[in-house]
């Protein structure tokens, strides 16, 4: 309605230096505008026939190399991260749905606990309203959806109305109110506000923010619990808060009040904000959620380093997310975007990316001849034809160079997946029978860096085989070989025991022979231990005569230590050959499923608006790139006006003389004697960079003296 | 005819002072100021601390005068024609005056079986008409000569949220012009005078002594029992509270519900000697010799909102100290590092900032005019000597909080896993990012933070002042946790 009146008052004022503002219309939309209500019936058709037309051609993926890719090649592109992205979002939804789970639960246990123990004591008098207060962890954001699982479940499992306030929603106790009738009763939002009225029960007239209302519908529904959950109790006025509880508890006689309470920080220091008799007029339990960083642990395993992950980040890459975790936002969401940004760009701008194994999906359309192109020109091509050439393959090398089918070929044996499985097998194993936890995100940058064997995991358990005892050690095989059978369910590895089967027969072969020495030991009732163990614990219980105490003991190292620490020596070999794996850079197409490029990532996740104007306000020449300025810092007056006042600013104190800085300008913009600008251009070019900077909210009027500016923002914060 | 005057039911007043011990005379004197053949009163204030019984009292009284007409079994001729009729309004139900005057009307309308739908009220004139339409209605429906009187209670009066200024003295002057009618205030301490109008009767509720205390709590049945019989528990029960009551509720929660409370929770910490079957009930002062500490530990006067918290009464210290920690691992590392700084900002006086946190060759300090910058002025010299510390929290500019942030991140801790020198270039790499300013978002909005100025204020005004909401030792545990010693900051 608004713009059609401004037209009306353009059409009948033309002159339109009268104008205080303009209002751009593009031309295009302009010739339209006269025949609206035509153009809405147009545009419904119009829209119609362009969806048809998206959906033939599908042109949501750019084509790349050089614009040569056929259609049929980008819309399989844009299928495959579909069906990639679908199947993690998946993923992630369940582990974040089981996550809350228990805690859901819980809640809802207690909540029923309340309405039970209510109907016991009907006749006594409630002293105290029962309160939950759920503690979330710092993370704002992911409390919104623990409140929409929570209260989705509460409705349906609960008799009686589940009403979620957030802090932002409203400010004062009325609107509160109105807000919790409202939704309890499940009522239409009313657009204005007090006058409002609702007819109660006997045709009396309500306000409504009436607890009445609520009464009169607890009563008609019989319901048996109203739940009001505070979904950021922090950001909530306290006074507003207290208010509330002191009113919910003179009603609790009557309308059976449950109260749920989002913590973010402490209970303590929730408690400590409440006033005492607030805090009185509750009785609570306390419920912890599982924190972010150990869910995104989880979510990690699963979608990154599971089995069946489509794509696979870098650990450079995975470096920094996990830095961002804990610098900055702990949230699961964040973590989410990153990736399926990651998903995203891989898909969007890499034309090899059809080659991508994604579960379930059909094998690639035939490639064309400038995908070969783009595998010859990968890193990875080029290090595999130049190991061929040391090897001495050259029929092979020159094979892959120059024909197209030897290297289709090559490509589909590498695509088999067995070099990453195998990656991860091994990494599993680790996990398993490592001595102490182990963090699966260091875990997977260290496999992935292709550094396990150098890496604290492999040496620790090395270190603790050696100091075990045949007991031990036998335990220790046995979880060896339960990984390789069981796999891993997090990781979505099914065991592998006849792939691997020349391991698994070694290790159990070992654990034989292991458990017979333990046999014989518990015999002849003599413990068996490696020399290691022995010149440990002799170096644990020698005080004074170190070198002593040591040649005594390895003197007495019977026949069955000394088997024992060739078994030892065998099993320690054995396990550094295994944990040495080949690092994923160098497999042949690694490109294709491991997603390694930092920059789309760090453009957009971390933005640093405030650092970008101050830039582009000091050096213009770096946005500008114009032939007039020079690439050195500094003043100069072919700049624009609003850099060069910046530049200025930046010299000055915290108070500014306006005249002074208008006098700098003037000379800088004139160029001293030569007067290249009238002092009335150049005053006007003033004002509208002071503006600009005033807009910026980098000055503003003093009020400690006259005709001064106080400066309001200091560069490089 | 009856007789003019008649004081109340003996019987029913008897039975009231036996169900609310120690409120004799205030139950008698209600009663009387109430009931018509007495001495009705147009106005009464019952005043009184928390938890005295006047709300209850005043409701039990009302309702067994109201009772007596209707049930019509009261051998009194004179009562047979009374028809007292009352309604309750309580304040802390009612938000804003409006609300009150339509609460008022709606519980009136109840009370007197109103048939019709009763119209809006918005403001006492308005009150004043609808009330009298109704009273004059009702005299009108019943003219058999009977005497009637209207009873208005007002619950917590004083209290009353957005109450318009002339609201106690109208209430008062309803009367006046309401024929029949009695409003009654119940206040918890009335200034004097204050419904402007001579001669209103106060009934003071006082708060009950320790005999009283005694006599009341012991008609309540403490579970578990001991074992022996209801006799010894009575018996260990009265000793016990008496004990309770001259080591801890003396002092603090003196109100009967705050010490029943105390009681409650503690009884079967207390027995728990004799169900072990380690004690008998009978040489009391050995029970309370092996309790001890039970009486020594004043933790459980202080209201937790966790219901199981007293079980672990003992560890108390401990558990803030974890929780304290807690903050401190649960937040992210900026924010820590923020939260520090901020501390800072807000208990260093800006002009210290130089000397603490600018890098040592530009720390020297400038001086006005000759050198007289540190000489002071008589007088003020005084007023400084109070520590920073105790002075509360001053607020301070975002702009001032970035720098001490940069200043003093480059003194924290890096992160486990990083290097040193990758942690100096990654703090400079964060100036004027989001993420930053998204972090002080964060923690304005879980209040650790305190934006001034009230919600209309610009949050984008770079003059916007914050405060920090954390004292000194969350303070100092988040800093360590970063790496940062805060009083090597601290000016004073």
């Amino acid at each position: 309605m608004s713009d059609h009146e401004e037209e009306n008052s353009q059409a009948s004022y033309h002159d339109t230096d009268n104008q205080a503002a303009y209002v751009y219309h593009p031309s295009n939309i302009a010739d339209e505008e006269p025949t609206r209500p035509m153009k809405r019936r147009k545009l419904g058709k119009q829209k119609a026939a362009l969806d048809q037309l998206q959906s033939s051609t599908t042109s949501k993926f750019e084509a790349l190399l050089n614009g040569k890719e056929s259609v049929e090649c980008i819309q399989f592109r844009y299928e495959l991260y579909e069906r990639a992205w679908f199947h993690t979002e998946a993923q992630i939804q369940t582990i974040l749905d089981e996550a809350n789970e228990d805690t859901l639960k819980d809640v809802t246990a207690f909540v029923q606990d309340s309405m039970q123990e209510r109907s016991n004591q009907t006749n006594r008098e409630t002293e105290t309203i029962p309160a939950g207060f759920i503690v979330t962890g710092p993370n704002i954001a992911s409390q919104g959806f623990l409140f929409e699982q929570l209260s989705g479940h509460l409705r349906a499992e609960v008799n009686g109305p589940v009403v979620a306030l957030r802090s932002g929603d409203d400010s004062n106790l009325k609107a509160i109110l109105k807000k919790v009738i409202r939704d309890a009763t499940n009522q239409k939002t009313s657009l204005d506000g007090d006058d409002e009225f609702t007819t109660g029960p006997g045709g009396r007239k309500l306000l409504n923010y009436d607890l009445e209302i609520l009464h009169g519908f607890v009563r008609a529904q019989g319901s048996q619990a109203v739940v009001v959950a505070f979904q950021d109790s922090e950001a909530f006025d306290t006074s507003l808060i207290a208010e509330l509880i002191a009113l919910v508890s003179s009603w609790r006689d009557r309308i059976p009040f449950v109260l749920l309470f989002g913590i973010a920080t402490s209970l303590d220091l929730f408690q400590e904000r409440l006033p005492r008799i607030a805090t009185r007029s509750l009785h609570g339990t306390r419920f912890d959620v599982e924190q972010t960083s150990s869910l995104v642990e989880r979510i990690f395993k699963k979608v990154l380093a599971g089995s069946h992950a489509p794509l696979r980040l870098s650990t450079t890459l995975v470096a920094s997310l996990v830095e961002r975790q804990q610098e900055h936002a702990q949230s699961v969401q964040a973590f989410t975007a990153a990736l399926k940004y990651a998903y995203m760009c891989h898909f969007f701008a890499n034309a090899l990316s059809m080659l991508t194994p994604v579960l379930g999906a059909s094998p690639p359309y035939a490639l064309q001849s400038e995908h070969y192109e783009a595998v010859r020109m990968l890193p990875s091509f080029k290090a595999l034809v130049k190991r061929l050439i040391e090897t001495q393959d050259f029929s092979r090398a020159n094979g892959l160079l120059e024909d197209d089918t030897i290297l289709l070929d090559e490509i589909q044996s590498s695509l088999s997946n067995s070099p990453v499985l195998h990656l991860l097998r091994v990494a599993h194993v680790v996990a398993s029978s490592s001595p102490g936890p182990v963090s699966s995100i260091d875990l997977y940058m260290a496999t992935f860096d292709g550094t396990l064997s150098e890496s604290d995991f492999a040496s620790r358990i090395l270190e603790s085989t050696k100091r075990m005892t045949p007991d031990e050690l036998d335990s220790f095989l046995q979880q060896i070989c339960d990984a390789i059978q069981n796999g891993s369910l997090d990781m979505d590895l099914d065991g592998w025991a006849e792939e691997d089967s020349n391991f698994l027969e070694e290790v159990t072969s070992l654990q034989s022979q292991v458990s017979n020495l333990a046999d014989q030991a518990s015999k002849s009732g003599k413990p068996v231990r490696s020399s290691y163990a022995i010149r440990n614990q002799g170096l644990r219980t020698t005080v004074i005569a170190q070198r002593v105490q040591l040649s005594y003991e390895e003197s007495t190292l019977t026949e069955q230590d000394k088997q024992f620490t060739t078994l030892v020596d065998k099993l320690n070999a054995r396990l550094k050959e295994y944990f040495s794996v080949e690092s994923p850079k160098d497999i042949f197409l690694h490109e294709v499923w491991l997603y390694d490029s930092m920059l789309p990532y760090r453009d957009v996740f971390t933005p640093a608006p405030r650092a970008r104007i101050e830039r582009a306000l000091f050096a213009p020449y770096d946005y500008l790139k114009c032939d007039c300025c020079e690439s050195v810092e500094g003043l100069s007056s072919t700049h624009p006006a609003t850099a060069i006042l910046y530049q200025m600013y930046l010299e000055t104190g915290s108070l500014i003389n306006i005249f002074d800085l208008w006098s700098a300008f003037f000379e800088m913009v004139s160029g001293g004697e030569e007067q290249k600008i009238d002092e009335r251009d150049a005053l006007v070019l003033f004002y509208r960079a002071l503006a600009d900077l005033k807009s910026l909210g980098m000055i503003k009027q003093s009020k400690k003296k006259a005709d001064h500016l106080a400066k309001t923002a200091w560069k490089g914060l | 005819m009856s007789t003019f005057f008649n004081l109340p039911n003996e019987l029913m007043l008897n039975a009231l002072c036996s169900r609310f011990p120690c409120r004799d005379q205030q139950i008698r004197s209600l009663a009387t100021l109430i009931s018509i053949r007495s001495a009705p009163c147009r106005n009464i204030v019952l005043h009184g601390l928390e938890a005295t019984g006047k709300t209850s009292i005043t409701k039990v009284v009302l309702d067994e005068l109201s009772k007596k007409q209707t049930n019509g079994h009261v051998n009194n001729n004179a009562a047979d024609d009374d028809d007292i009729r009352y309604a309750v309004i309580k304040s802390a139900e009612c938000i804003g005056g409006r609300h009150l005057f339509e609460q008022t009307i709606g519980a009136v309308a109840t009370a007197i079986d109103w048939p019709e739908s009763v119209g809006r009220c918005e403001n006492l004139a308005q009150l004043l008409v609808q009330l009298s339409k109704l009273v004059e209605g009702r005299s009108g429906s019943s003219h058999n000569g009977r005497q009637q009187r209207l009873a208005i209670v007002f619950d917590g009066i004083d209290r009353q949220r957005d109450a318009p200024p002339t609201l106690l003295p109208a209430l008062a002057r309803l009367t006046e012009i309401i024929p029949n009618l009695t409003t009654i205030f119940i206040v918890t301490s009335p200034r004097p005078n204050f419904l402007h109008l001579p001669g209103v009767p106060h009934i003071e509720f006082p708060t009950y002594t320790k005999p009283e205390l005694i006599q009341i709590i012991s008609l309540t049945t403490p579970s578990p029992p001991v074992p022996q019989g209801t006799k010894e528990t009575k018996e260990v029960w009265t000793r016990y509270c008496s004990a309770i009551w001259d080591s801890l509720s003396k002092h603090s929660g003196r109100d009967i519900l705050s010490f029943r409370a105390v009681c409650l929770r503690l009884w079967p910490r207390f027995i728990r000697p004799i169900l072990d079957g380690q004690l008998n009930p009978s040489p009391f002062s050995r029970l309370l010799v092996a309790n001890r500490s039970l009486f020594q530990n004043d933790s459980v006067l202080v209201p937790s909102l966790v219901s199981n918290a007293p079980h672990s009464s003992s560890l108390v210290p401990q558990t803030q100290q974890s929780n304290l920690q807690g903050i401190a691992t649960q937040l992210p590392h900026i924010s820590r590092l923020l939260l520090v700084a901020s501390y800072l900002a807000s208990y260093n006086p800006p002009r210290t900032d130089s000397t603490f946190f600018m890098k040592a060759a530009l720390a020297k300090r400038r001086k006005k005019g000759g050198g007289t910058a540190l000489s002071r002025k008589p007088g003020i010299g005084k007023s400084r000597k109070i520590a920073r510390k105790l002075l509360g929290p001053q607020a301070f500019v975002l702009e001032r909080m970035l720098a001490i942030f940069y200043a003093i991140g480059e003194d924290a801790d890096s992160l486990p896993g990083q290097g040193k020198k990758s942690k100096r270039k990654e703090l400079r790499n964060l100036s004027g990012s989001a993420d930053v300013l998204m972090a002080v978002a964060t923690l304005v909005s879980l209040r650790l933070l305190i934006r001034m100025g009230g919600p209309n204020q610009d949050v984008l005004d770079a003059a916007t002042k914050y405060r920090i909401a954390i004292g000194w030792e969350v303070a100092r545990g988040v800093a360590r946790s970063v790496g940062v010693e805060v009083e090597d900051y601290l000016a004073d």
